[in-house]
Order: C-alpha cells, then structure tokens, then sequence
C-alpha cells in the first residue's frame, strides 16, 4: 500500500474524506441542514394551520429587497467557488481576491437584511407581533448569524489561502447560501 | 472556440432564475401554479449550487443524493402546505 493510502486510511473519516475540505465542515454542514430543514418544515405546517395569520404577515415583508439579497448572495457563492478553483490552481493573490469578493457581497447581504429588518421594526412589527413574524425572526436571524460566521471563516482562510481551508470555507459558505435559496420563496413569496 | 466555465454558466442561470422568481408573483394570479414555479425555481437553483458551487459533482452519490433530498423534502413540504391553504 502506497504512504498517501496509509495516510488516507489513518484519518478515520471514512466516506466523508471523499467530499471537498475538511471531513468536520462537512459533519457541521449536514448537522445545519437538519436543523434549518425543520425550522422550515415547522414554517410550512403552521402556516397550512394559520393561513390568514400568514398571510397578513407575508405582505407586511419587503419581497424586493429579499431578492435583491437572493442576487448579492449567490454572486457571492460565485465568487467563493471561483476562489476554489483559483486555490486548487495554487494562484494565491487571485484566491484571496475572490475571497474578498465573496466576503464583502456577504457583508453587503447582511447590511441589506439589517435595513429590511429597520424598515419592519419601524412599521411596528416585532418578534412577538404574531406567529408568523415571530418564526420570521427566528429563521432569518439565525441565517443572518451564519452569514456572519461563514464571513469568519472566509477571513481566516484568506490570509494562508491554501486549497484545504479554501475549500472547507467556501463549502460552509455554498450551504449558507443554499439555505437562503430555499428559505426565501418560503417566508417571502409563496401563498 | 472555448467552452464557457461551469461556474460562470451556473452563476447566470442563478442570476436569471432569481429574477423569475423576483418577477413571477404579479404574472400569476393562480396561487397554487405560482407557488409551484417558485418552488420549483429554487429546486432549480438548489441543485445547480450543490453540484456546481458544493463541488458535489463527482463526489459519491450518497453525499449528492443527501444534499438534493434535503433540497427535496424541505420544498416539498412547503409546496404541500400551499396546496392544502390553496383548496381548503
């Protein structure tokens, strides 16, 4: 057996060594997934009990500005993959500049979510207004906390760029944004 | 002449899509068929990010298939919840 399978073997990580990064992005990733999936799958079932409750709340909310978000983040998730491809390609001051990319458009989405949420607070709406805001709150807060985070992760990887951190990042990061792919039809836009 | 990167083709599908989805609302009075193209929009969306932007592509298909009925399930959901408000 060649030294790099001993070493492959001696990780310990078993199928999980097959997926971009490193295996413990991926253990974290799949635990969020989860968590996110019944935060929505909890949205969903009470709005099918609460329709009218919902429905006040949902025309209350800024769908344009969400979708504007919608843009900033995947061209965001673009350009974390383009640093991907540029660390695998070891271009260290080009991974660093799509990592910044990636970085500032995230912290444009959180300076854009922030205004949305000014804009509702001003309205009088808060979490404890009704059912609907209060589940709102909940969901796109604690998505606004992983956006944050995954801008974090993004920062530390930046400085060293190689292709490990560079891929365990940016994977944290695709699942930041496909959450809010799915989530924001849900809370902004379907009936 | 050089094929376009599957990343950047990936990033302007996503861009359209988002815009359809930004669009659509007014355009379609009935809510059941318009909830079903938004949704089915972001399942679009979805799979383009997991396979192209996760780099699930050419990992095992247990970890794609994991990912994608996540996708699956969650919208699914949502849908069904629409269609019950919808016919009640």
């Amino acid at each position: 057996m060649s030294t790099a399978a001993c070493e492959q073997q001696e990780t310990g990580w078993g199928i999980l060594q097959d997926l971009p990064g490193d295996p413990m992005i991926w253990v974290l990733i799949f635990s969020e997934l989860v968590a996110f999936g019944l935060f929505l799958g909890a949205f969903s079932v009470t709005r099918a009990i609460h329709p009218a409750e919902f429905a006040a709340g949902q025309a209350m909310l800024d769908s344009h500005l969400a979708g504007l978000n919608t843009i900033v983040l995947v061209t965001s998730g673009w350009a974390a993959a383009r640093a991907t491809r540029a660390a695998r390609n070891r271009q260290r001051s080009t991974t660093r500049y799509w990592l910044l990319g990636a970085m500032a458009l995230g912290g444009l989405f959180i300076s854009i979510k922030l205004a949305e949420y000014a804009e509702e607070i001003g309205r009088g709406v808060g979490l404890e207004t009704s059912l609907f805001f209060t589940l709102y709150f909940l969901l796109t807060g604690f998505h606004l906390l992983h956006v944050g985070l995954g801008i974090i992760i993004l920062a530390v990887v930046c400085g060293r760029a190689g292709i490990s951190g560079v891929e365990t990042a940016t994977a944290f990061w695709h699942m930041v944004d496909l959450v809010w792919i799915v989530m924001f039809p849900i809370l902004y836009l379907v009936k | 002449m050089t094929m376009p990167d599957r990343i950047d083709v990936t990033w302007i599908m996503l861009i359209g899509l988002a815009l359809a989805t930004i669009l659509l609302p007014p355009l379609v009075p009935r809510p059941l068929f318009g909830n079903t193209l938004l949704l089915a929009f972001a399942a679009l969306k979805g799979h383009r990010i997991a396979l192209d932007f996760m780099d699930l592509r050419a990992v095992p298909a247990l970890w794609r298939g994991l990912v994608v009925s996540w996708i699956l399930i969650v919208l699914l959901l949502a849908w069904l919840a629409s269609a019950i408000v919808a016919l009640i």
